[in-house]
């Protein structure tokens, strides 16, 4: 256990050391975030829609669209050269090479989800409301979710002749319970309710993160043989 | 395509029809009028059978596709993909059957009404599963993709039902499978049975053609390769 743990450990280490050193994803997901806020200022008007009022669906949307920018180049650095043959060599389970991909792109994603809330919160003058912790949960369980599907996608949508144009198709009608519950629970957060009303999306959202976590882990082996 | 399928799908096919034209009669000239909706509730007779005819030529796609990357029996993956493109023709049909009767009875083409955008994602997650298929230079590497596409949307459809069910229900309640048995008019049962009878031929007859075609296919394939007379796609006979 303790040397699978390590072995994850290590592949999170090298992507997150390769993100840091050359900021390619978060820069492009970051950028992209920012751009989306400054259209949506000018595609809303606020006259008409209080922003508040559809935050939370437009935080969402614009977390899962970065993200499928940052999702489609998870394994384009080993597709180079051949290098992950590499990867496939060392003496790693499949599945511990899928959940280190898996906590990279989760950890990568949490940094660009948490300028999606700077951002969106300066631009519009959002108020987040009282339960941090919750809205933590939140959001963070079901960005867990996304990248459990979206990693093992990527790894199909990588190697097929389509390449990235294919992941979104494969990945959103399968987000659609992330999408339901991560927005409601949001959006009763930024209304200010209290953390109880949103113990059963955190609770859904957990189960999704599992179950797609779960069939990642066992499916992904299939997906990288040759 | 061997004898024992083509008459199997032969027969399966012809019982269908004929079912199919017994179902459009009673449709017709036999059911009574729904006395709310009226008689373009008629429509759910064809409507209902094809939802169900869908989700379960979806538990079939998923079955054969688990039992495929376990097994890496071939004919289970041609199974999969024979019940993949009878599961998307009903699911087209159920998609085209719902907006006529919504418009009628909704007064809307369309509404975000779970079941129905429950069976739009179906549709997608189908549409998926042949583009991964077909998308890919190596035949192998693309069916275990659309296996894996298979199983992962089976195992989200529950989640998908539950979290649509959670945000908004307006489609009429069960009318069959519920605990207290069916409320519906015993014709009308008889009727959606007779309906369901004949979707369920027609769409396993089409299942066994498509079977049949694709070992044909597969064959043909196996055969150009050990003759030399086509290059030997990457992994194909691996």
């Amino acid at each position: 256990m303790r040397e699978y743990l390590r072995q994850v450990g290590a592949l999170v280490w090298k992507d997150v050391v390769v993100e840091y050193r050359t900021r390619e994803r978060v820069a492009a997901m970051g950028g992209f975030t920012i751009l989306v806020g400054i259209l949506f200022n000018y595609a809303i008007d606020p006259t008409a829609v209080e922003p508040q009022a559809i935050a939370s669906g437009l935080i969402w949307m614009t977390v899962v669209f970065g993200g499928m920018l940052g999702l489609g180049r998870t394994f384009h650095l080993e597709e180079e050269e051949g290098a992950f043959q590499g990867v496939l060599l060392s003496p790693i389970p499949r599945d511990a090479l899928y959940l280190g991909k898996v906590v990279a792109n989760f950890l990568i994603l949490t940094v660009v989800t948490i300028l999606v809330f700077a951002v969106f919160a300066l631009f519009f003058g959002l108020e987040f409301g009282r339960h941090p912790l919750a809205l933590a949960g939140v959001v963070l369980l079901g960005i867990l979710g996304f990248v459990a599907i979206g990693t093992l996608f990527s790894a199909i949508s990588a190697r097929t002749s389509m390449g990235d144009t294919l992941l979104p198709i494969l990945v959103f009608p399968l987000m659609v319970p992330v999408i339901i519950y991560g927005v409601t629970a949001t959006s009763s957060l930024f209304a200010g309710l209290p953390a109880s009303e949103v113990e059963g999306n955190i609770r859904m959202l957990g189960a999704f993160a599992a179950v797609a976590l779960a069939a990642g882990a066992g499916l992904f082996r299939y997906v990288v043989e040759e | 395509m061997s004898a024992k399928i083509r008459w199997t799908g032969a027969v399966l096919g012809v019982l269908g029809v004929a079912l199919t034209l017994v179902l459009h009669w009673m449709v017709f000239f036999w059911v009574p009028t729904e006395r709310t909706m009226g008689v373009v509730q008629r429509i759910f007779y064809v409507h209902v059978p094809a939802a169900w005819v869908a989700f379960m030529a979806f538990g079939i796609v998923a079955v054969c596709s688990a039992v495929y990357l376990w097994l890496k029996d071939e004919r289970l993956d041609m199974a999969a993909v024979a019940a993949a493109e009878g599961g998307i023709l009903f699911t087209t049909i159920v998609l085209l059957t719902g907006p006529l009767w919504g418009r009628v009875a909704w007064g809307t083409w369309w509404t975000w009404e779970p079941r129905l955008t429950l069976t739009l994602l179906l549709w997608f997650i189908y549409l998926g599963y042949f583009l991964v298929r077909s998308s890919t230079e190596n035949p192998q590497r693309g069916k275990r993709f659309a296996a894996v596409v298979g199983i992962v949307g089976a195992l989200d459809i529950p989640l998908i039902h539950l979290s649509v069910q959670w945000f908004r229900s307006l489609h009429p309640a069960p009318v069959v499978m519920r605990p207290a048995g069916p409320s519906l008019h015993p014709d009308m049962l008889a009727t959606l049975f007779v309906g369901l009878g004949a979707m369920t031929l027609l769409f396993f007859s089409f299942f066994l053609y498509r079977y049949g075609l694709e070992r044909v296919s597969q064959g043909l394939l196996h055969r150009e390769v050990a003759e030399g007379r086509t290059p030997q796609p990457e992994g194909v006979l691996s």
